[in-house]
């Protein structure tokens, strides 16, 4: 066992802190770190972020020098992510073309595709989304119901998407659509396309969530318009590029974790801090052995992902292991942020400037609730688990 | 970053599976439970054979110098078995304090034999009707020329029968703590207790007038404290693993059981409700196995706060699992995991054994508040009598 980190892995984090010292909008670093409530002007502050960082040479870190990354290690990438969430860096609006779309075409794009798309991604000229699920299609992904039909040179793209991250703000996505249909074996005959967008047959219409924020989007493809130059992989095994996009991401959670951790000693700083009819809080005991028990599974969680990490390290890619990591972090946030609304008693109802402690932890404990729903649901995770971690028997209806 | 055991140890634990496989897992336990402690004996032995009683043991005093971490794999080893007696007491509490409090005299008197699986120290710490708390030993040792005469009553001291010594908490003169060591003798009164665990025998000792060498004081005088501080970071550190070991046996036994056992014509496990439950048994099982791992790492590698934050919050959440675990693997066998036949309740005895072991999960998430510094400006009352162990 060692948790030591070697001296090119420390002047990798030394680089990087003098970097964002420099470099962080103005105000950043000693707490102003309000973005703009504008939408246009909120898109404009992270795309112009998202060029920071590339013109520094931080933009896509694990990417091959020649397409502008550095060829970071796992660790460095790791590293990376404790940093930013050190100083609570801006949070990316390019994650899609970063992690996923971007090394995909890297892996297996075609040149033409290379040339178009990667530049732009990691300069952040042009923003990336996914069009993966739709009203019907959730945790069954493979049950998408939009179509892509061939007319002439066009391929016509119709049906709906939702819960499309940042689809409002996004030049680009990687669509997922059905090309043809195999009524056994429903993963087959789903095609990838590089979907422009800025086009008339594509419709977004924001979602507010619960939290009153604005990330989620419909989709509305009416005869959208793809060409064949825009199919990643081949016609009808978009499945395949899907799954091989996800293996992408190679650290996982680990940034989740890493705010978890810090959520954690936020919430302790906040509770040292907090009275209730002029007694500390924390001189309760019922809320020291809570914080006790939340010690242990963040700590516990942090660390199994270390674990994690390590297998990653040696077998070169993650296992299913994974979801384990997702499934902890998700499920012990929201229930994290729940103890804090329940520590304010009567006045945690107090929302926005009005909350008692810090707006932070209403916030959140609205936004966990789709923590364990995005990128998978607890339950799904479950059934990873169980399937291909334990070795239990495959669901019913799979 | 490299969290994981080293290949030497995770090869150990091989050999260790092998053997515990070979002597039929728990049919040791079975055995020592209708009282035939012979087969535990052979296998203690065997095990001494394999090296588990020399890991921590320094190569002077003819064991084989290594640390806290190369326990990890015999713990799990011993835990998925539930495997009888108090390797844990003496490797992860009395051989740390030997090694570092203890005289020439008394290393060479006890480290080589335990290295050799020939000697097995317990603990006598709690009092009748006491907690672990410092401020209750009445348990009292005084001073006549050169021997000290012990007079008090130490119960649940973990298989007192066969132990070949004990490091027994008394009080002396002074009104501090000490630590004594007591050799087994057949005139030391010693009243079995009955154990729901029955895998595990406890006793009661009476010291009346009891006279042992003023070469046997553990440490220093008044020095208790710190000692028992000291080794109990070892011990649940040791623990955690041992609680692991029992957990990662659940979790198979569960999950074996839902791939074969059919209802409805689909094998249990293909339900969510059987399914997520075995998940959720994974996930403390992980978050156990990582807190453990840690615990025992930070023993050799961290300063003192490290160390305890990492030990208890260990301690603390596996007691907690294990319990949870051992239920639901009970609950997932139905009806035959009710019975004596499968080793099911083996497992949940076992876990409630150890759930007050010297102190319950309460108490140790207060001292890990302690070690993280939530409390330091706490003055009431109240608090002060909710301490345990660092009590005194």
């Amino acid at each position: 066992m060692d948790f030591s980190i070697s001296k090119q892995e420390e002047a990798f984090r030394q680089e990087l802190r003098t970097w964002l010292e420099e470099n962080l909008p103005e105000g950043w670093l000693q707490g102003n770190r309000e973005l703009p409530e504008d939408k246009a002007d909120y898109a404009v502050f992270l795309r112009k972020w998202q060029n920071t960082l590339y013109e520094g040479g931080w933009g896509a870190i694990s990417w091959p020098k020649e397409y502008g990354g550095r060829e970071a290690t796992l660790m460095e990438e790791i590293i990376f992510y404790q940093e930013m969430v050190r100083v609570q860096a801006p949070p990316l609006i390019n994650y899609i073309g970063i992690h996923m779309v971007g090394p995909t075409l890297i892996q297996s794009g075609t040149d033409e595709q290379k040339e178009k798309f990667i530049n732009k991604i990691i300069t952040g000229e042009e923003v990336w989304c996914q069009g993966y699920s739709e009203p019907n299609a959730g945790s069954d992904l493979a049950a998408i119901q939009t179509s892509a039909e061939k007319k002439g040179d066009q391929w016509l793209i119709n049906g709906q998407k939702v819960w499309t991250s940042f689809g409002h703000l996004a030049d680009k996505c990687f669509l997922l659509a059905r090309t043809s249909t195999h009524p056994e074996k429903k993963h087959r005959g789903i095609t990838a396309f590089l979907l422009d967008m800025n086009q008339s047959g594509v419709e977004t219409k924001p979602i507010t969530q619960m939290d009153g924020q604005q990330e989620f989007n419909e989709v509305y493809l009416t005869d959208a318009v793809a060409y064949d130059a825009d199919i990643v992989g081949e016609l009808d095994k978009g499945w395949r590029v899907m799954i091989a996009l996800m293996l992408h991401e190679r650290t996982g959670i680990g940034a989740e974790l890493f705010t978890l951790e810090k959520r954690f000693d936020d919430m302790v700083a906040a509770i040292k801090d907090y009275q209730i009819n002029g007694r500390p809080v924390m001189d309760d005991p019922s809320v020291r052995q809570k914080l006790a028990s939340f010690y242990a599974r963040f700590r516990g969680s942090l660390l199994n992902y270390y674990r994690n990490l390590t297998s990653t390290l040696k077998n070169g890619h993650p296992g299913p292991e994974s979801s384990i990591d997702k499934l902890a972090v998700s499920e012990l946030t929201k229930e994290m942020a729940g103890f804090m609304m329940s520590l304010q008693g009567h006045r945690g109802m107090l929302w926005k400037e009005d909350a008692p402690i810090d707006p932070v932890w209403q916030d959140e404990y609205l936004f966990s609730f789709g923590q364990t729903i995005g990128g998978g649901t607890s339950e799904v995770q479950r059934n990873t688990i169980g399937e291909r971690v334990l070795g239990l028997p495959k669901d019913m209806g799979r | 970053m490299d969290f994981a055991l080293n290949e030497d140890q995770e090869m150990f634990r091989s050999y260790l599976r092998k053997y515990l496989d070979k002597v039929g897992q728990t049919k040791v336990a079975r055995e020592f439970i209708k009282g035939n402690t012979n087969e535990f004996t052979v296998v203690m032995n065997g095990l001494a054979e394999l090296g588990a009683t020399a890991i921590n043991i320094p190569e002077e005093n003819e064991g084989l110098g290594l640390g806290a971490v190369d326990l990890v794999p015999v713990f799990e080893e011993m835990g998925r078995v539930v495997l009888p007696g108090i390797y844990l007491e003496t490797m992860a509490f009395a051989v740390p304090l030997l090694e570092k409090y203890g005289t020439e005299e008394q290393k060479a008197k006890y480290l080589p034999d335990i290295a050799a699986g020939n000697k097995q120290l317990s603990l006598a710490w709690l009092e009748p009707v006491k907690d672990y708390s410092l401020d209750q030993i009445e348990c009292a040792v005084k001073e006549e020329g050169e021997t000290l005469v012990i007079n008090g009553v130490k119960e649940l001291v973990p298989d007192a029968d066969f132990a070949d010594a004990f490091i027994v908490v008394v009080r002396n003169s002074n009104d501090g703590l000490s630590l004594i060591l007591v050799d087994r003798d057949d005139e030391l009164s010693i009243r079995p207790q009955k154990c729901m665990d029955e895998s595990r025998h406890l006793g009661e000792i009476t010291f009346d007038e009891w006279a042992v060498p003023k070469s046997q004081l553990l440490g220093s005088w008044n020095q208790g404290v710190n000692l028992l501080e000291e080794g109990i970071l070892y011990l649940n550190a040791g623990l955690s693993s041992l609680l692991v070991g029992g957990m990662e046996k659940v979790v198979g036994m569960a999950t074996e059981y839902a791939n074969i056992r059919e209802q409805f014509g689909q094998p249990i496990g293909r339900f969510q409700a059987i399914k997520h439950t075995i998940v959720d048994m994974k996930m403390d099982l992980e978050m156990a196995r990582s807190l453990s791992y840690y615990a025992s790492w930070t023993l050799e590698e961290m300063d003192a706060e490290k160390q305890k934050a990492a030990v208890y919050s260990a301690r603390a959440f596996a007691t907690e699992a294990f319990i949870r675990l051992a239920s639901e693997n009970i609950q997932i066998h139905g009806g035959i995991g009710f019975t004596e036949e499968i080793d099911c309740h083996l497992f949940l005895k076992r876990a409630r054994f150890y759930e007050h072991y010297l102190g319950s999960v309460r108490d140790y998430n207060e001292l890990l508040a302690s070690a993280l510094g939530w409390n330091k400006n706490e003055t009431s009352k109240n608090m002060k009598a909710e301490k345990v162990v660092h009590g005194q």
